[in-house]
């Protein structure tokens, strides 16, 4: 487990963030990564740019993490330090359906900040950029539009700390947005996800599990004029493991099922899906998460087919970087 | 519509109702332990500070650096920036027995620990 390393003398990082020249994995004959294995292949190459330091690690070079963002799309139950203030920009895609061509992007860029011990408060504007050809249901579309505003109020129900091993945050986040996030049309839609992260710290500073409860009722006015009411449900668990300080390397499923009311009545289907996880510190302030998830399984009501592509798409992916200062 | 903003309404205002139960709770107008430490050439002094448990803490700190230093803890869940040779305070809520790591966000290397008990 532990191992020397040699830095470039020549290094412009701060102390703990010094790049590896030898490591196996930054040779040039290394292949470029592709997919889900990509993600792995990403982080190693990635934490040997950025995190291991030039002696012999111990468990004092795992300081404590934060885990607000270390599972990928599952959330974890950090909430910052009192006082921490953060701007960060993500990207989430939404990629294929059933035949044609389907891409869609929800784009957020964040400010956060933590007044209290218990609470976080985000704020969020959103844009929204479809690209959509022969896509049965859904109209042609190549369009990029603000779409909207959002905040998120968190409270730390379940703080962790020494013999406390578990965290946990109940959120809830109201939205307003004008562009159907599916079809990238003209809407009215107004939505509160309402969530309960959960997350567990099974080795110290090393092993992770998260879980979350999702709730979000949705109310949404078509280009027609007609109100359409729908809920989504979900549960996701992620176990995330940090080989090395800086890096946090995971996998997480995902469990979703939508209705067309608000009282869960009207069933339209479920999905399941699964895929990795990366969380990177680039510096003590600076960090990337990226997430990959494909639909493994899934059932529209009235289709036959496999996998639910009506309400879901078979492939999503998240990227997002911060800045806390 | 209506029914689903005034769902998104409760919920929003149960947090909100939550924050300041939450917040109430534990920053009950218990009086609190003060501790004081300082940093010197970028080591803390002292490196272990004790205080009593389920009781507020209030955490003085002196940087005797030229150079500013962040106070930073995860498990106490607070960051503080002390500019270079000047003083801060932090307010911890009450704390269960166990250690608490700490460190200076500028200068890594520097370390310490609060022991509640």
């Amino acid at each position: 487990m532990l191992r020397e390393r040699t830095v470039r003398k020549d290094a412009h990082f701060p102390a703990f963030v010094r790049p590896v020249a030898n490591a196996p994995w930054t040779r040039p004959s290394n292949p470029r990564p592709h997919g889900p294995a990509g993600l792995l292949a990403m982080a190693l190459l990635l934490s040997s740019a950025t995190g291991f330091p030039a002696h012999a690690q111990d468990d004092t070079d795992f300081y404590e993490i934060e885990t607000k963002y270390i599972f990928g799309f599952t959330k974890g139950s950090g909430i910052g330090l009192e006082g921490e203030k953060e701007v960060s920009g993500e990207t989430r895609g939404q990629f294929g359906k059933r035949s044609g061509t389907y891409r869609a992007f929800e784009h957020m860029l964040e400010f956060e900040f933590t007044p209290t011990q218990f609470i976080q408060i985000e704020v969020e504007a959103l844009g929204q950029s479809h690209f959509i050809r022969n896509v049965p249901d859904l109209d042609d579309r190549n369009k990029t539009a603000f779409s909207g505003v959002a905040a998120e109020l968190r409270y730390l129900l379940l703080g962790r700390g020494p013999g406390q091993p578990i965290s946990i945050t109940l959120s809830a986040e109201p939205e307003v947005s004008r562009v159907d996030d599916i079809s990238g049309e003209r809407v009215r839609a107004t939505s509160v996800e309402t969530r309960l992260a959960l997350d567990a710290e099974l080795v110290p500073n090393r092993l992770f599990a998260g879980f979350n409860l999702l709730y979000v009722p949705e109310a949404l006015r078509s280009p027609e004029g007609e109100w359409e009411r729908e809920t989504n449900l979900g549960v996701s668990g992620a176990l995330s493991f940090r080989p090395a300080p800086p890096v946090v390397i995971g996998a997480e499923i995902e469990y979703f099922r939508h209705y067309n009311s608000l009282n869960l009545t009207g069933f339209e289907g479920d999905a399941v899906f699964v895929g990795p996880t990366l969380y990177l510190q680039l510096t003590r302030k600076a960090f990337i998460q990226a997430a990959w998830s494909a639909q493994v399984a899934g059932h529209a009501v009235g289709d036959p087919l496999s996998l639910n592509l009506d309400e879901f798409s078979r492939h999503k992916a998240k990227l997002k970087f911060g800045y806390e200062f | 519509m209506r029914a689903s903003i005034e769902a998104g309404a409760r919920a929003t205002a149960a947090l909100v109702m939550a924050f300041i139960v939450g917040v109430s709770a534990q920053y009950a107008l218990a009086q609190s332990a003060t501790v004081q430490i300082s940093i010197k050439n970028h080591r803390f002094q002292p490196t272990e500070l004790h205080a009593p448990a389920n009781t507020p803490i209030t955490i003085r700190i002196k940087n005797l650096d030229p150079t500013p230093m962040e106070f930073e803890s995860v498990t106490l869940r607070v960051e503080k920036v002390v500019a270079g040779n000047g003083e801060g305070v932090i307010n911890v809520r009450a704390l269960s027995p166990g250690r608490y790591n700490f460190f200076d966000d500028f200068n890594p290397q520097a370390k310490g620990v609060l022991v509640v008990q």
